[in-house]
């Protein structure tokens, strides 16, 4: 008998001929995160089961709990014997230690040539539960305990405690993406969200020194650190974009400043993101929520790349935008108050219907195409979210 | 040199002073300057806390720095108080404070509030009828001590917090931890307001914490500018703050193995005193093991004290803070003057070794007989 982590996949049932992928992909991820951690992981294509001391327990919930590609956490002992009166003899074990009043036991059998069904296995260590703990009830509909016992080819499993995982996918069974990360709240929401279903990160940031500041940054940095806890390490590529923004300030009319910056950093974006195999830019635009994000402010900007935009956050509302930065974290980072390159040169009245052809004829005032080639050249990339100053601390 | 006060204060790690030497030196930028070097101390600080607040799974707004345990007491009573004075003026503690509590209490008591004090059982532990009785509708805070700083008393604050927030959801519940911390394993989430100090786990002296809760309201004491500490503004002290962040790590780690080493020499400690007819062992099961209390029934404390000085063997009678009075928690213990009025504290740690306490235990018979004698010839 051991006591065991049990998880279950996330939306992997659509998956046939390729699930094998997914699940190696998952173990993978998990074993990068654990590898501090003397953590044995086994899968088949129900189920993988994480072996460890009792002392380690806590920490692997949690980073399993942060892990895409996980519906939910089991919980419980691995018993390698699995005769209905072995199972019976160990839930009267555990059971002494647990307080309840009402309970109920739910039996899953994926091996049907064992000889009792889900439903009599059930009923009879139900009945082993009443006899051994006095004062306690079945109640099947609001239970204090859920008593899970699960048959498998070669052992049975009981199962106390379940917690929910994070669903998604795998981070990294769907390709690559490249993150428009500013340091507000929407872009760190539409990352995880887009990791959420398998991306791999890689993420770009637009720095206009002396404009905004090395803390403007750091906080960009910080908030790719957390992120990086929900799949790996993500690669941050820094562009300097103070030649190409004042150029801007300089020679357009104002009103179109920001959505000729837009295009500009999609411009970019699109090329740093060929250069790394990035299959799709992902941005935090929320629909209606600034000027540059009206449909038609959408539309205009987007004109510049082929690539497909992902915006997961399109259709959210702030509030909802912001609740979600807080449940991943992002949130106190994402408020901490410096300067962007959105927010330096605002323009008073930014157009909300900007058209086309203005666009392409202010545009044709700069010579973009050359400072965009050097904005790349020199772009700076923080890979590593190691601690710079661990040996102090 | 037999060291056996590390209750009172512990020597700094010398790889926690290497980590206070090396930011002193190479971080000079003060972390409010918006400059490089500015930033490059911020970011280091910002790691630091950030470091402390994973530790005990907290925001790292819920931290604020002091300049020791003391100051973080004082911010959390009065603060709480004064930001609470519409909810109601009372204020409950117990019998094993340190005496920190108790000036803060006389102050608070000065200027209208009201102050209970809860009861205990012989073994120290709160009395958890007497706690449920003394809360009111009125009752705005509640201060326990985790560790008591004299015999090592250990309150199960989990359990207290359940029985507060149950007869009274508003009352708040602030804990003591300096002797808590780095010693055992404490949860600050069981609390909405702790107090910590760096020098009691092997930190510089001159910086300590509070954790409030973000929850918390709290009407601050100090003003001044600066984004980091609200509660005590001011240009935060990078080293002390980098250093302190190392201590806990180094403290809060092996906790466990720690602790069972120095059970081992309590026992036998312990094991040896318990022989004298003139020495009875403050200690119950609820106690720690790096606090070891007796009282001396036939000789003055401070002589002993003295005489055991003489051999480089250093203990302390009662709390560092409170030499010279009767001990309040031995009293509240045993309700006995006498064997309160003579009490000595021999405090371990995981540096302490098996020899110095084999010639501790040898110094201490010596001593003993030495005196015992003086004292029959007295009398």
């Amino acid at each position: 008998m051991k006591k065991v982590m049990i998880l279950k996949y996330a939306e992997l049932n659509t998956k046939k001929a390729n699930i094998g992928l997914f699940l190696k992909q998952l173990k993978r991820n998990l074993e990068e995160k654990l590898k501090k951690l003397p953590v044995k992981i086994t899968y088949d294509k129900g189920r993988m089961f994480l072996y460890m001391e009792e002392e380690y327990f806590k920490e692997v919930l949690d980073i399993t709990q942060n892990t895409f590609g996980i519906h939910e956490i089991m919980i419980g002992y691995e018993l390698e014997e699995r005769s209905i009166e072995t199972i019976g003899d160990y839930l009267k074990k555990f059971i002494h230690e647990k307080e309840f009043e009402t309970f109920k036991v739910e039996t899953k059998r994926s091996d049907k040539t064992y000889p009792m069904t889900s439903l009599e296995i059930s009923k009879y260590l139900g009945g082993v539960v009443l006899k051994a703990k006095q004062n306690v009830k079945v109640d099947v509909h609001h239970p204090d305990l859920t008593i899970h016992i699960e048959i498998r080819q070669k052992d049975a499993y009981i199962i106390f405690d379940t917690v929910k995982g994070l669903g998604g996918y795998p981070v990294g069974t769907l390709g690559k993406g490249l993150l428009m990360l500013s340091g507000g709240i929407d872009s760190p929401v539409a990352g995880y969200l887009a990791m959420k279903r398998g991306v791999k990160l890689e993420a770009i940031y637009f720095e206009s020194p002396p404009h905004t500041s090395v803390e403007a940054k750091n906080k960009v940095v910080q908030l790719k650190n957390i992120l990086s806890q929900y799949g790996s390490d993500i690669k941050l590529h820094v562009i300097s974009f103070t030649e190409i923004q004042e150029s801007i300030y300089k020679n357009i009319p104002h009103e179109y400043l920001i959505t000729i910056m837009r295009r500009m950093m999609y411009r970019i974006s699109a090329k740093i993101a060929y250069q790394n195999r990035c299959k799709v830019l992902i941005n935090g635009e929320s629909i209606g929520q600034v000027a540059s994000q009206t449909l038609t402010s959408m539309s205009v900007i987007n004109e510049v790349v082929k690539m497909p935009v992902i915006r997961p956050v399109a259709c959210f509302d702030k509030l909802e935008i912001i609740d979600l930065a807080k449940k991943i974290g992002t949130y106190e980072t994402s408020i901490l108050p410096y300067e962007d390159c959105c927010t330096i040169f605002v323009p008073e009245h930014p157009v909300i219907d900007p058209e086309l052809e203005k666009c392409i004829q202010y545009e044709s005032k700069i010579s973009y195409e050359e400072l965009i080639q050097k904005s790349i050249k020199n772009e700076t990339i923080i890979k590593e979210t190691k601690n710079e100053f661990e040996d102090l601390l | 040199m037999i060291y056996l006060d590390y209750s009172a204060t512990t020597p700094v790690n010398y790889d926690v002073l290497e980590s206070y030497i090396r930011s002193t030196r190479d971080f000079s930028g003060n972390p409010n300057s918006i400059h490089s070097l500015g930033v490059k101390s911020k970011a280091l600080m910002n790691s630091a806390i950030k470091q402390i607040s994973d530790t005990f799974n907290i925001l790292e707004s819920e931290i604020t720095f002091t300049s020791g345990a003391t100051m973080a007491n004082n911010l959390a009573l009065i603060g709480t108080s004064l930001a609470n004075m519409r909810e109601g003026n009372h204020i409950i503690v117990s019998k094993l404070e340190h005496p920190s509590i108790y000036e803060i209490c006389k102050y608070l008591e000065s200027i209208g509030f009201e102050i209970s004090y809860v009861n205990n059982d012989e073994d120290g532990l709160v009395d958890f009828e007497d706690l449920k009785r003394k809360i009111r509708p009125d009752t705005i805070l509640v201060s326990i001590c985790a560790v008591n700083s004299e015999t090592g008393i250990r309150q199960p604050l989990k359990m207290l917090r359940q029985i507060i927030k149950k007869e009274n959801n508003n009352t708040l519940f602030h804990s003591d931890m300096t002797q808590a911390l780095g010693k055992v394993s404490v949860n600050l989430h069981d609390v909405d307001l702790a107090s910590a100090s760096a020098h009691k786990i092997y930190g510089p002296k001159g910086i300590g914490l509070l954790y409030k809760n973000s929850h918390v309201s709290m009407t601050p004491l100090l003003y001044g500018s600066g984004h980091v500490n609200l509660l005590n503004p001011g240009t935060p002290p990078v080293p002390l703050i980098v250093a302190f962040a190392k201590a806990i790590r180094l403290a809060t780690t092996d906790i466990d193995k720690r602790e069972n080493f120095i059970r081992r020499l309590n026992d036998k400690i312990v094991d040896d005193l318990k022989k004298y007819d003139g020495v009875l062992i403050n200690h119950s099961k609820i106690c720690i093991p790096h606090i070891l209390n007796i009282s001396l029934m036939n000789i003055k404390a401070e002589t002993f004290l003295h005489a055991l000085e003489e051999h480089e063997v250093y203990v302390s009678t009662n709390t560092a803070c409170s030499s010279g009075e009767i001990s309040t928690t031995v009293m509240a213990m045993y309700r006995d003057a006498k064997r309160a009025s003579s009490t000595l504290r021999i405090s371990l740690s995981h540096l302490t070794t098996t020899d110095e306490i084999n010639k501790f235990l040898l110094y201490f018979k010596m001593v003993y007989e030495k005196l015992s004698f003086l004292k029959k010839e007295e009398s």
